[in-house]
Order: structure tokens, then C-alpha cells, then sequence
């Protein structure tokens, strides 16, 4: 079973929030992106580089180290993507709670990159999970990190929050093509020799 | 790093490494193949164990180990001499289907997937292995040097046909 968590709501009647409230509940969510880092190859490098001093990604509200997936709401998928790891990426995107955004950061998990023919690779990590924002280059700078974070803040603050909104939002995340539930790669516990 | 080689025949494969391991070489470094099927006079796989000596600390001593395996042909198991070697031997079977005859583990399970994913069908890192993305995945700009927006201003540059790229009867790419 996927873990299907509900947007939270703000009331019943959120959906007919005037458009100063919703601005205000959005602006709420775009500055406060707990992200996870799904560091795979040398862009999480990248990716750590843009965390720390000198580009700080935490002036734009977008906190490193969530603890785990089920606090996140940002999954940065950095690096190069294996067949073999895909369903562990589906299977931490599905824990984490509604809403969720993810930013493909690199052209290793945007299309497969340099790997792109490989027996082993992915070819884009948009294969398994839905992504918001594609970040180019190999590795791509710092900066275009920042970038894509600030599109992703601009999508977030064009959101609509009735519920019909977040429904269509959510309807193509769950397609059945896609769907790798928990169970699909859930396997036994391997014993010791 | 290779101090010494030695190529010894396929019947005489696990009496080496075990010769090796007790002259001093006891530590497995790797053990891999290397696909030599393009060699017209003994077509094959090169199995190749990698040991060290490390004995005396400064001083490392590599041996290189090499066998050559005609296709279908078994390789004697060394995990009766290192056991670390049941992932080399995982590995090299289901990377390059060579088979190993005489595999412990210790665990009964036999030969079985390491590293790919399940129901990953083929030898992927075998020269005849083709790479289906090529024929099946629609790439935008080249694919190869010479190719896309380029392509009008060196038209000299040589198609390079690797191994493991599709030929032509795959279909048009």
C-alpha cells in the first residue's frame, strides 16, 4: 500500500479563500520547503554546496536534513538514477506527505545524461516519479540550483487551493502506468548466512 | 597496481590462486573478465584475479592472474580459497555468463543476481550484449561524434560503430 496522505487543509471553506488569504497560505508554503536530498552521484555534491555558506539555500526558506521523507516536501533527486534504485526513489516519494514537489537536478536524473544508453540507467527520473522542475547541466552549477528553486517558488505561489485544484494536481501523480507501491518493492528480510 | 603476471590454462585455475595465496599474495583485491571474443586465435573470456601481497607494509606486491575461457566454458570456483571471492564469481556470472562450476557461498543458494536489477534479462557487460535504449529511446541531437547540428560542418568525421550499438537491422534510429 502507498501511503496516501491528504493535503492538509486549512477549513472547510479554504476553497473559497479571497485571493489575499490565498497568497498568504501560499507564501507560507513556498518559504518553508523541508527538502530531502536523494543524493546519488556528484550533483549531491552540488546539491551540498548550494546548502551551505556562500550560496545558502536557506535565505529562499528551503531547509536542508529533514529528518527523513515523511517530513519533507521537497525530494531533490541528485545524481545518476539505476533501474535498481528506482523503486527505492518511488517507494520514499510515496511517504512523503501531500504537498509535494520534486526538482530533478542534473541530466543524469533528468534523462539518463551521459549514461543515457545504458544497461543499468534510468532514463530520467521523471519515469517514476512526477517531477516540478528539471534543473540542467552536468553537473549543473550551484546557481542553477537557486534557479530552479525560485521557479518552484513561483509555481507554488500560482497554486490554487480548492479542492478540485489539488485534485487535478494530484491525478496524474498516482497514474496506474507509474504506480509502484510499497508493497511492489517490499521484500523480505535477508538472512544471515 | 601489477608487480608480476601469470597466465596459467583454465585446469590449472584454482591451484594458482591458491599457489599465490600461500606464497604471501593473500589479499583478493578483485576478481573480473574481460570479454576477448574478437581474438581470432583462441576466441574467449579472460577471467582475471587481482591479489596482493601485504606482507610488508610500504611495500605492496600486486599479482595479476589470467585464465582464458573458451565460450560455454566453466570456471573453476575460488571460494574454496577466498571466500570473498562468491561476489566476484556473482558478479562475473551474471555480468558476463560464464558459469562456476563448484560455487560455495555457504549459503546453498548457488549462483544467483548481484547486481542487476530482478528480471534483468541478457550479460550486459559482454561485447554481443546490444544496448536496446539506442534502437528504442528517440534522442534528441547526436548520438554519436559527428552527428546532429554539427554533423553539416564535419562530415569527414568516422562513424564509430562500438560494441553493444545496435546494427542497422535494429530498426532506424
Amino acid at each position: 500500500m502507498s501511503v496516501d496522505l491528504p493535503t492538509p487543509k486549512v477549513g472547510p471553506v479554504s476553497r473559497y479563500a479571497p485571493k489575499p488569504v490565498r497568497v498568504v497560505l501560499n507564501w507560507g508554503r513556498r518559504y518553508s520547503l523541508w527538502v530531502f536530498n536523494f543524493g546519488l552521484a556528484c550533483c549531491a555534491i552540488e546539491f551540498i554546496a548550494t546548502s551551505m555558506g556562500r550560496h545558502d539555500f536557506i535565505r529562499l526558506g528551503v531547509i536542508p536534513f529533514a529528518p527523513g521523507p515523511r517530513q519533507a516536501d521537497l525530494m531533490v533527486v541528485s545524481g545518476t538514477v539505476t533501474d535498481k534504485m528506482a523503486p527505492a526513489i518511488r517507494r520514499l516519494y510515496d511517504q512523503m506527505p501531500e504537498p509535494k514537489y520534486v526538482i530533478s537536478f542534473g541530466a543524469c536524473s533528468n534523462s539518463g545524461g551521459p549514461y543515457w544508453d545504458s544497461y543499468s540507467v534510468t532514463k530520467g527520473v521523471d519515469q517514476i516519479v512526477p517531477v516540478d522542475v528539471y534543473v540542467p547541466g552536468c553537473p549543473p552549477r550551484p546557481e542553477a540550483l537557486l534557479q530552479g528553486i525560485i521557479r518552484l517558488q513561483e509555481k507554488i505561489a500560482d497554486e490554487r487551493l480548492s479542492g478540485p485544484a489539488i485534485a487535478a494536481r494530484r491525478a496524474g501523480r498516482f497514474a496506474g502506468h507509474r504506480a509502484a507501491t510499497a508493497a511492489d518493492v517490499t521484500r523480505g528480510l535477508v538472512a544471515r548466512p | 597496481m601489477v608487480d608480476e603476471a601469470r597466465t596459467v590454462e583454465r585446469a590449472a585455475w584454482r591451484g594458482a590462486v591458491a599457489a599465490a595465496r600461500d606464497e604471501g599474495f593473500a589479499f583478493l583485491d578483485w576478481l573480473s573478465a574481460v570479454d576477448r571474443t574478437y581474438d581470432e586465435a583462441a576466441p574467449g573470456y579472460d577471467v582475471v584475479c587481482h591479489l596482493y601481497d601485504v606482507r610488508s607494509p610500504g611495500a605492496l606486491r600486486g599479482l595479476l592472474l589470467t585464465t582464458r575461457l573458451a565460450d560455454g566454458e566453466a570456471l573453476p570456483s575460488v571460494t574454496g580459497v577466498f571466500p570473498g571471492a562468491a561476489w566476484h564469481e556473482r558478479e562475473t556470472h551474471e555480468m558476463f555468463g560464464i558459469d562456476v562450476e563448484g560455487f560455495d557461498d555457504g549459503t546453498g543458494l548457488g549462483l544467483r543476481p548481484l547486481l542487476l536489477p530482478d528480471g534483468f534479462e541478457g550479460t550486459p557487460l559482454r561485447k554481443s550484449f546490444q544496448l536496446a535504449a539506442r534502437a528504442s529511446r528517440p534522442w534528441p541531437g547526436g548520438k554519436e561524434p559527428g552527428e546532429g547540428h554539427e554533423s553539416s560542418r564535419s562530415p569527414s568525421r568516422r562513424r564509430v560503430q562500438a560494441p553493444g550499438v545496435p546494427p542497422p537491422e535494429w530498426g532506424p534510429r
